[in-house]
């Protein structure tokens, strides 16, 4: 593994350069907040929307902090996969198309250490951009809605941190393999996507994909169990491993255009 | 929970909200001033930044920069 620390100098600076570090953490910090927020100003909104006869009256149960901390991570589930899949949609595919691709894989860096050094830059703006928004949503629900069971909160949490972090491995692989982002892109949040939907429509006999994390954490934070989830979280590092795998033979199989 | 707009338990609520979108807006126009090369003509990318909430920074700073400039 040669080179990696110098090229997560690299990567470091690319996601500064790319305002990554700024932008994505305060987009889920929004996502997050709003969430809460919006719940707790519901009546409100209802009521200046008119339409309603004078003197009608709306009921809305309050729900509860888990289910509003369940529809953040939901949010997290679709907006922040999109954004996470379409800011690592060119991470190796633009730097082949630009030559800065081979100008490394001569110097004494291995392909494994390219890839790990993207992977491993894409997995702490996940890890970061989900912790912030999701203390910030948790705050703002624990104030306006009300009390959230910790543990089941952090393990839903946690269930999610997994889910983006495969949608992005997979990106990330999709990128190495194909030479348009668009592409890349699309391919991981497809296969995700269908996965989820598969996984809905089949629950038991998919009990150990990837595509139950959504679920699972819903669950988690509304009923307090899921049951067991280990293979599920099991087959998820499966596939991120094998994703990386898959980028490192492509890179070297394939380091320039 | 009856607001109105002079409220200020309303603005404790929603400020943070609003300076969170402010920093989004001016960051994402700093990187829009900054960038030699872009998708488009800066001055579209300047009033999308300003005018589609949230998701007009996000939209450039995701399509609107190109890489290689």
């Amino acid at each position: 593994m040669r080179g990696l620390a110098a090229m997560l100098g690299k990567e470091w600076l690319e996601l500064a350069r790319s305002w990554k570090w700024l932008w994505v953490p305060l987009v889920f910090i929004l996502l997050g907040i709003m969430q809460p927020v919006s719940y707790y100003f519901l009546p409100q909104l209802l009521d200046a929307a008119g339409n309603l006869p004078e003197g009608a009256v709306i009921s809305i149960p309050l729900p509860s902090g888990g289910e509003i901390l369940a529809g953040t991570l939901e949010q997290y589930g679709i907006f922040g996969a999109l954004i996470i899949a379409l800011s690592f949609m060119g991470a190796v595919s633009q730097e082949r198309n630009t030559g800065t691709g081979a100008l490394i894989l001569v110097k004494p860096v291995s392909p494994a250490a390219f890839v790990l050094s993207k992977w491993l830059a894409m997995a702490a703006l996940v890890a970061a951009s989900l912790a912030a928004g999701y203390a910030a949503s948790w705050y703002y629900t624990v104030v306006l809605i009300g009390p959230v069971a910790v543990g089941n909160a952090m393990a839903g949490a946690a269930l999610y941190a997994l889910w983006l972090l495969v949608v992005g491995s997979s990106a990330l692989m999709f990128s190495a393999l194909w030479k348009s982002p668009a592409a890349a892109a699309f391919s991981a949040l497809g296969t995700f996507a269908a996965l989820a939907l598969l996984t809905s429509l089949f629950p038991r006999q998919l009990a150990w994909s990837p595509g139950r994390l959504p679920a699972a954490s819903r669950e988690l934070l509304l009923e307090g169990a899921a049951g067991s989830l280990w293979p599920t979280v099991a087959v998820t590092a499966l596939c991120v491993i094998g994703s990386v795998l898959i980028a490192v033979r492509a890179v070297r199989a394939h380091p320039a255009d | 929970m009856d607001f109105h707009w002079s409220d200020p338990k309303l603005w404790q609520i929603i400020g943070p909200v609003v300076v969170v979108q402010l920093i989004l807006m001016v960051a994402a126009l700093t990187a829009l001033i900054k960038a030699e090369h872009t998708r488009g003509p800066k001055w579209v990318w300047a009033i999308v930044i300003v005018v589609v909430n949230i998701i007009g920074p996000v939209a450039f700073f995701l399509f609107g920069r190109r890489m290689d400039g």
